[in-house]
């Protein structure tokens, strides 16, 4: 029997899971399934786990459906302070009584300041940023295999871990959460030990205005500006596709050029140092495809290409391709919708 | 008060060479210091205007050429520099050079109040140091900061950015910071610090100074091994359209709204 802890993860102030941890328990099912066939009487059993003072019961029964065996509810009232310190020694305690051999973290800002502070504890090692995730068979034993993208993703790693638990990271947005299984788990509470953290204190928390949150969640159609949309450090062409975004709804991407070069704000950034987006409908208008952006792309189901380069390395990620200058497409469809 | 900064040479990722096998062609690659690393330089700097009592050690883990980002930190205003190098040291993963650097720091600089590093390296792109080093030496730590308002040999006080919020985050010294934004204030060194630099000596460790067997660290201690690694390749063949694309778009819009 194989165990898998998936490290869940809660929205802050609230009883609510974020769809990260639906992602990964949704994940590790699916690899669970792909796998089991690989070594005869195999098996595996999936825990999510949850640091949260209460848990809405609809979640617990959405993590079943996600392909949880188990939700553990690690409960404490210290959890809303972010002190990494707090949360891992938690996790930490209810991991030495329940090891396992896989722990998947999401590689949210807390995912990163917890998961770093468990493996060391644990004397592991620990994968960031996973975008593929199997098990491959070494020595007649299933051991995990995460690969991940390195040197600003010119480079694909399959990294395996020598010691147990073998543990990874994974980015929200990496996986889609799309199988639901009509199916009931076990429910726990663990009461860890109370840990004070009087080396940390919080002063007071601000919501950041300057990032829309989740601005890409739910989004059906996006469209994509590159810097083929840019006229200088004009935005004529950028503010028409905004425009036409609003008439079907769709939100905004960028590429990371516009955003350095002040045409577009960090939030509308889609790839490897902004969001990961998995929209039915993607448009992309002037992008050349530079691996970074399509990292954050790449799960979009439809996806469709204008750029005047015949060989821009977007077209070799496209369902549709169209070899043309994006502007005069934009021109075209801002015509017709927007006029 | 004792400032210790991490930082950390990397390949200039925007100048990426390949051999025909498809590796990294390191040899000819430009190395440069990892720009997060700087920028934990440059708070650690803005500090020295405003105590007259500031002692910065930059610290880097690297090959014999790493000392190219020391004298580089030394000229921006760091007091001393530690250069930990062994041919053991090589390959180690994030909880290898963890342990390396928690060790260094712990029989040379175990005086310091406050760490400093990069939120990440340009290269690895982890994250994980910090957390893990500060993890290793038992002490706080905020990772995603924005910007330090203040230390001083009892407590920091900083902005850490999480998700859609901003916290303001009071730590108690001995603490780690790792900063994800450039400091306001930023000292480019002129030739005069460069040879001024000189006059420091790069103290440089190894796998015996810091006591360790060399099955704990580099390849040997590091709990992840590489199994694979490739250029990522995607050979979809897109279905061109030629035209009408005006019209075939329409279709599409309307198919997903």
């Amino acid at each position: 029997m194989k165990k898998i802890i998936v490290y869940c993860e809660k929205i802050p102030h609230t009883d609510k899971m974020s769809d990260v941890s639906y992602e990964l328990i949704n994940k590790a099912y699916k690899v669970a399934q792909e796998s089991k066939s690989m070594i005869e009487n195999e098996d595996f059993y999936i825990t999510a786990v949850v640091l949260s003072s209460e848990i809405d019961k609809k979640e617990i029964k959405k993590a079943y459906s996600a392909g949880a065996d188990k939700v553990v509810l690690i409960k404490s009232d210290s959890f809303d302070i972010f002190s990494s310190y707090v949360l891992a020694n938690c996790f930490f305690e209810y991991y030495s009584k329940n090891p396992a051999d896989v722990i998947i973290f999401p590689a949210t800002t807390t995912g990163r300041m917890v998961a770093p502070r468990v493996t060391t504890m644990l004397d592991t090692g620990l994968v960031a940023d996973c975008v593929g995730l199997e098990f491959i068979l070494r020595e007649n034993k299933l051991r995990l295999a995460p690969t991940r993208p390195t040197f600003g993703a010119e480079l694909m790693a399959t990294i395996l871990s020598k010691k147990d638990p073998q543990c990874a990271t994974i980015r929200p947005n990496t996986f889609v959460f799309d199988l639901f299984l009509d199916k009931e788990g076990v429910f726990e509470e663990f009461s860890p030990n109370s840990y004070s953290e009087t080396r940390f204190k919080l002063i007071r928390t601000v919501m950041d205005k300057t990032v829309e949150k989740d601005s890409f969640e739910g989004a059906k159609i996006v469209f994509a500006a590159g810097f083929g949309l840019a006229e200088g450090k004009n935005r004529v062409y950028i503010e028409k596709l905004e425009k036409l975004a609003k008439v079907f709804d769709a939100k905004v991407a960028s590429t990371r050029k516009l955003v350095d070069f002040n045409l577009m704000p960090h939030k509308n950034q889609v790839g490897q140092t902004g969001a990961s987006i998995n929209a039915d409908l993607y448009i992309a208008f002037g992008i050349s495809g530079a691996i970074q952006h399509i990292q954050g792309m790449k799960n979009c189901k439809t996806v469709v290409a204008i750029n005047s380069d015949n060989d821009a390395p977007i077209f070799s990620y496209a369902d549709y391709k169209i070899q043309a200058d994006a502007k005069k497409v934009l021109d075209d469809l801002y015509e017709h919708f927007c006029k | 008060m004792n400032i210790v900064v991490c930082i950390k040479q990397v390949p200039d990722v925007d100048d990426i060479k390949w051999t025909k096998e498809n590796n990294l062609d390191r040899a000819q690659m430009l190395s440069k210091i990892n720009p997060y690393d700087e920028w934990a330089i440059d708070w650690a700097v803005s500090f020295k205007d405003k105590f007259k009592d500031v002692n910065i050690t930059a610290l880097s883990m690297g090959p014999n050429q790493a000392v190219d980002v020391l004298n580089y930190a030394l000229a921006k205003g760091a007091n001393r520099a530690i250069l930990l190098s062994d041919k053991a040291f090589s390959g180690s993963d994030t909880l290898a050079t963890s342990k390396i650097l928690s060790r260094a720091i712990e029989k040379y600089l175990n005086d310091f109040n406050i760490i400093l590093t990069g939120q990440m390296a340009q290269d690895g792109d982890t994250a994980q140091v910090p957390v893990s080093l500060a993890q290793l030496l038992n002490i706080v730590d905020a990772i995603n900061v924005d910007e330090i308002f203040n230390i001083d040999k009892n407590s920091a006080i900083v902005s850490q950015k999480i998700e859609n919020e901003i916290n303001i985050l009071e730590l108690s010294t001995p603490c780690l910071i790792a900063v994800n934004k450039e400091c306001v204030k930023k000292y480019q060194p002129k030739i005069e610090d460069y040879i001024k630099a000189q006059n420091t000596k790069i103290e440089s460790y190894g796998l015996e100074d810091l006591g360790f067997d060399k099955n704990e660290v580099g390849i040997l201690g590091s709990p992840t091994m590489v199994y694979r690694a490739y250029r990522p390749q995607n050979n979809k063949n897109p279905y061109e359209i030629k035209q009408d694309y005006t019209q075939k778009i329409i279709d599409l819009l309307l198919e997903a709204r």
